[in-house]
């Protein structure tokens, strides 16, 4: 396959997953920071407040689970990569 | 060969994301800070490490325990078409 066509179909897969990623953000911070309880439409300071941290929050999460996720991979790697090792030896 | 790894790293991406949003539902409640508080982030860690072994051990048995079905359903499927 051609590089072009690789890096445009790995440009489509982030914007996609970027695009869930938001669409679970949404979820979860409305979940969190809006109560169920439709008297008013505006947003009170408490929610619009409540809604920027989670946001800021959520972003940090997913950092921190992508860096988790690398290092757990790569020791599963290390781990693979010995039992074959040992297993070729023996 | 990305190509080839196409379909597996979106499912890859797509548990990421998954892993991302429950963590966040658990461990994240404290909504005063706009930063990770330590408690936080020590439960993020384990959730975290918790998942990605829960599904190492998922995918173990699904792939013990699939060789079988697919004989038993490949077997079906001959006797009830001969």
């Amino acid at each position: 396959m051609d590089p072009l066509r690789a890096q445009q179909l790995a440009a489509e897969l982030e914007v996609d997953m970027m695009a869930d990623m938001y669409n679970r953000m949404t979820q979860a911070c409305h979940r969190k920071c809006v109560p169920p309880h439709y008297k008013d439409a505006e947003l009170s300071k408490g929610e619009c407040v409540c809604l920027d941290r989670c946001v800021a929050k959520y972003l940090e999460v997913h950092e921190r689970m992508g860096k988790k996720l690398t290092e757990l991979s790569l020791q599963d790697e290390e781990l693979l990569k010995r039992v074959q090792q040992g297993t070729g030896t023996a | 060969q990305p190509q080839s790894h196409a379909p597996q790293l979106r499912d890859f991406l797509l548990v990421y994301n998954r892993m991302t949003e429950l963590c966040f539902r658990h461990c994240v409640c404290n909504l005063n800070y706009r930063l990770l508080t330590t408690r936080e982030e020590s439960c993020l860690d384990a959730c975290a490490g918790r998942l990605v072994r829960a599904n190492h051990r998922l995918m173990g048995s699904y792939v013990g325990l699939m060789p079988a079905i697919i004989q038993r359903r490949s077997t079906y499927y001959e006797d009830s078409t001969a």
